[in-house]
């Protein structure tokens, strides 16, 4: 069953003051980390992007970033990384799901579990797994194919291999969300449609599409999460090449802080980093009622 | 309809060897003999099977290294920093935090911070954190790590539990608060024990992240076990680096090794993760 779920409460007589002292108690650690490392953070990042190396106050860094082409280069790289993955894993994952929760035999929780074990992998030991397949000497792809691709080392292939790689880890996440939404269809629904004389494409259309809805909104936004979180599979494979095809935000701010030392323009680069993101998410929230359907707040306003 | 489940049988069938080709590609050629590796004919069905990869007498990590035996330090660090932020992340922060948000701080703007915790991309708060951990001395320790990876377990385990906590039915509470319990020890006694399959979950999923997490380990820690606290992606990486053309059945080896507790564990999770991700949005 589908369901909304609404806040809680303890319906006992307990005047708000109390209730919001025994609230901050709880949640105290977390609010103690949330300062220490996140607000904290952030306020570093702002002092150090606001200030040039010699520690005189300035908007060097920012200027800097309006004349500097990896950085547009890494932002189309981004922008070409994230689109492609969203891409693939959600058409691959949507597929899959619908094809398993139409499959009727019994080996319906096999293939759940089969198609679900790439999620808990470790990115570092999918690089290795790709880099040996890959492999454009020993690899069975390259095998199977009759002939040798340079897959990491050409400038064209180099980023779509790395949203296949990225994919394999994350379509499972995709498809095991939509599947359990699928599976939460109330049976009903579709009897009320074969009734109704509907056939398979509108009953998908205007049956099992409204019903999942919620959820594939769900799995957007934290799948997006997921591929912003995107580095270690350009470290490993590619490191950021062949030239810079492969750089992304993450890489480069990495670069630019930890081999060529420049905290500075790093944490202007992370400070935009997060604006990115932090506009992302501020449309999710205002374009579509996700945090309705995850019960973060309630239909109706909140207090 | 028979005819239509043999297709979409067929099509899974090609979906599950897409899931399991690469991991049963990566367990083979740990368990190869070089010259099954090193052929322009790829081995799909290795004759000789040998363990050697795994553990040769005499080889440890370094220099000559061709075996995955080597990752022990490496494989100390990992397991202790991932049980660590796990179990802070889920008893000491997540749980209590969840609870609150859902029973007392009616507050939206908790709930987005949450969300905004989970958001903000690892990279972002490298530098800062790079900084603090310095500052206070914990750079390279077990201690160090454990508090940056707060950073993803705690707002998660925060997250999974409010779909938990938020299901619970709401006469169990009120009626240990008229026999006299104050809210902590509601908390404690009744609520934890009532979301046990949410705080495994957390406790799973947060051991998961903090085994496989890459970029925190990479900037933060530099030496293995016992000088340091580095963990066994960073292993892997320079094991990568170094072993590229030659060792590659011991660089199998020592990835089969580090996927198995991910893979026991995950699988055993499995049930619970929808639920927890969705926040109770979906109920299996």
């Amino acid at each position: 069953m589908l369901l909304l779920r609404e806040f809680q409460y303890i319906q006992v007589k307990m005047n708000r003051k109390q209730a919001a002292k025994i609230g901050l108690v709880l949640a105290s650690p977390l609010l103690i980390y949330f300062l220490v490392f996140f607000v904290y953070p952030i306020f570093l990042l702002f002092r150090y992007a606001f200030t040039s190396s010699s520690g005189a106050l300035s908007l060097s860094n920012f200027a800097a970033m309006t004349r500097d082409p990896l950085l547009y280069s890494s932002l189309v790289n981004t922008l070409y990384y994230f689109v492609g993955s969203v891409a693939v894993q959600f058409s691959v994952g949507f597929l899959a799901a619908i094809i398993l929760n139409s499959y009727t035999g019994r080996l319906r929780n096999v293939f759940r579990m089969i198609l679900y074990i790439p999620l808990t992998i470790s990115p570092i030991v999918i690089a290795l797994m790709w880099l040996l397949i890959f492999n454009p000497t020993y690899g069975p792809i390259d095998y199977i194919l009759r002939r040798p691709v340079n897959w990491l080392g050409s400038p064209n292939l180099a980023m779509p291999t790395i949203i296949v790689a990225n994919g394999w880890e994350y379509v499972p996440f995709v498809f095991l969300i939509i599947y359990a939404g699928l599976q939460s269809v109330p049976k009903q629904y579709y009897e009320a449609a074969s009734i109704d004389g509907m056939n398979r494409l509108q009953t998908f259309r205007y049956i099992t599409m409204p019903s999942i809805r919620p959820i594939m909104i769900i799995a957007f936004l934290l799948n997006s999460i997921g591929i912003l979180q995107g580095f270690t599979l350009v470290y490993v494979l590619t490191n950021g090449g062949p030239g810079f095809s492969t750089y992304i935000l993450s890489f480069y701010i990495y670069k630019v802080a930890f081999t060529y030392f420049n905290m500075h323009y790093a944490a202007a680069l992370s400070l935009l980093f997060i604006f990115i993101v932090a506009v992302f998410v501020y449309a999710m929230l205002k374009l579509t009622s996700v945090e309705k359907y995850l019960g973060i707040s309630r239909a109706g306003g909140n207090e | 309809m028979k005819k239509l489940n043999i297709v979409l049988l067929i099509i899974l069938l090609i979906f599950s060897l897409f899931s399991l080709f690469p991991i049963y590609w990566t367990v083979i050629t740990a368990l190869k003999v070089n010259s099954e590796i090193f052929t322009t004919t790829p081995v799909f069905f290795p004759t000789k099977i040998t363990f050697s990869n795994f553990y040769t007498p005499g080889q440890t990590f370094g220099a000559v290294s061709q075996t995955a035996f080597g990752s022990l330090p490496w494989l100390i660090n990992s397991t202790v920093i991932a049980l660590l932020s796990s179990l802070i992340g889920t008893f000491l922060i997540g749980a209590p935090a969840a609870y609150a948000l859902t029973h007392y701080l009616k507050n939206v703007w908790f709930g987005r911070t949450v969300l905004l915790m989970m958001m903000i991309p690892e990279a972002a708060l490298i530098i800062p954190f790079y900084v603090i951990i310095i500052r206070v001395n914990l750079i390279n320790t077990w201690w160090g790590l454990t508090l940056v990876y707060l950073s993803f377990t705690a707002p998660l385990s925060t997250w999974l539990l409010m779909g938990f906590f938020g299901d619970l039915p709401r006469s169990v509470e009120e009626a240990a608060s008229i026999d006299g319990l104050s809210a902590y020890r509601i908390f404690y006694r009744i609520a934890l024990p009532m979301v046990m399959p949410g705080i495994i979950v957390s406790i799973i999923l947060n051991f998961i992240n903090a085994w496989n997490e890459f970029l925190y380990a990479l900037v933060l820690t530099y030496t293995p076990f016992p000088s340091g606290a580095q963990t066994v992606p960073i292993f892997l990486t320079d094991f990568i680096v170094i072993e590229k053309s030659f060792a590659w059945g011991g660089l199998a080896a020592a990835g089969v090794i580090v996927i198995i507790p991910s893979i026991v564990i995950g699988i055993y999770a499995q049930k619970y993760l929808v639920r927890g991700w969705t926040m109770g949005a979906v109920k299996e």
